[in-house]
């Protein structure tokens, strides 16, 4: 029963990878782009770590992993911010 | 001497209180605990590190206004882990659907929040919530692209905004 | 579950791949940069992924150091490029 759960977490944390990729080529600009990619690559692994918690083999690999997601999260929400506030100051001083 | 030690933060630290190193010390243990995957023969050295990061990091971030509040953090990730679920179905269903419904734009909004962390907890948060992804902060207000100018991104931003509020010792627990 | 995180491990490292496509197309600094929190992401739940099904925990490690890192390629990138603002086209 774990097993089963564990495949769909990470079946579905592959779709949003998928989708957050396919954001960078369908999404028309570069802001539009970083929604997708950072919105959808964090849930993607998020739903990878839950999938992955089960298999673990003790208490501090179970907390080591969920650390790595929410540094993950924090990378990759201030990157998202600092390349949408250069963007936002390229456009400002008209160089755009 | 002192102006220069804090060029990384624009805003005044406050005194340290006993408190204060007592979390660090903790919080630096319990990373010890994670990154060495429990051992028990590395304390001796954990130990030592701890100390050495919570000096490290009060030298360099002292404590600034408002403390987060531990209690209340569970509730704020549980709160965000939710939305954050959402954010991530509401890209999809946008990137999928075949007119690829965007009506993406920048909104600024006024900002009452404490100056450091807060903000800095409210700005990141925004970038994994639904339809909003922090441009900037200026003064009282905060600038945000959004995907969708016709959602309601004031009441989303305002959500946030009280939820880290609550975060950092604002009102009582809902 | 060795099949399944074999075929997750495959799936990612091709997204990674659409990565690069991204980096090499741009066209704009800006998007090269997303490619690069592209790896951030990815390439941690790839590792993780190994870590568990290759049994070596060394990997976690180096997850966690990867998604540090891609913080720090960011800012390092923009201040590079601050006399060149990312927002214009790269030659």
């Amino acid at each position: 029963m774990t097993e089963v759960l564990q495949v769909a977490l990470l079946f579905l944390g592959c779709l949003f990878f998928g989708l957050g990729t396919l954001g960078l080529f369908r999404f028309p600009d570069t802001l539009t782009r970083i929604h997708a990619l950072t919105k959808a690559d964090n849930l993607g692994l998020g739903l990878i770590v839950l999938a992955l918690l089960p298999g673990v083999t003790g208490w501090a690999v179970a907390v080591k992993i969920l650390l790595v997601w929410v540094v993950a999260l924090v990378a990759s929400a201030t990157s998202a911010h600092l390349v949408a506030r250069a963007l936002s100051a390229g456009e400002e001083a008209g160089s755009d | 001497m002192s102006q220069e030690r804090h060029r990384l933060l624009t805003i005044k630290p406050v005194p340290v209180e006993a408190r204060d190193v007592l979390y660090r010390v903790l919080f630096a243990a319990f990373l010890w605990w994670v990154l060495s995957e429990g051992r028990a023969d590395s304390w001796g050295f954990g130990v030592l590190m701890a100390l050495l990061v919570t000096g490290i990091s009060l030298g360099l971030f002292p404590p600034v206004g408002p403390r987060l509040r531990w209690r209340r953090l569970p509730g704020y990730l549980l709160w965000f882990a939710g939305r954050s679920l959402l954010a991530g179905v509401d890209v999809a269903r946008r990137l999928l659907a075949p007119g690829l419904p965007l009506n993406p734009g920048r909104v600024t909004l006024d900002l009452d929040l404490p100056d450091g962390p807060p903000r800095w907890w409210l700005a990141n948060s925004l970038s994994l919530l639904p339809g909003t992804l922090s441009v900037a902060l200026h003064g009282q207000q905060i600038e945000v692209h959004t995907l969708d100018t016709r959602s309601d991104i004031a009441r989303e931003v305002e959500e946030a905004r009280r939820r880290v509020g609550v975060l950092y010792g604002e009102g009582t627990s809902p | 579950m060795t099949l399944p995180m074999a075929l997750a491990s495959f799936w990612l490292l091709t997204m990674l791949g659409l990565g690069l496509l991204r980096i090499w197309r741009g066209p704009s600094v800006a998007d090269r940069m997303l490619a690069a929190q592209l790896f951030g992401t990815t390439g941690v739940a790839l590792l993780l992924i190994l870590a568990q099904s290759q049994a070596q925990s060394a990997l976690r490690d180096v997850a966690l150091a990867l998604s540090l890192l891609s913080v720090l390629a960011t800012v390092a990138f923009l201040t590079r490029v601050a006399g060149n603002p990312p927002g214009s086209t790269d030659d």
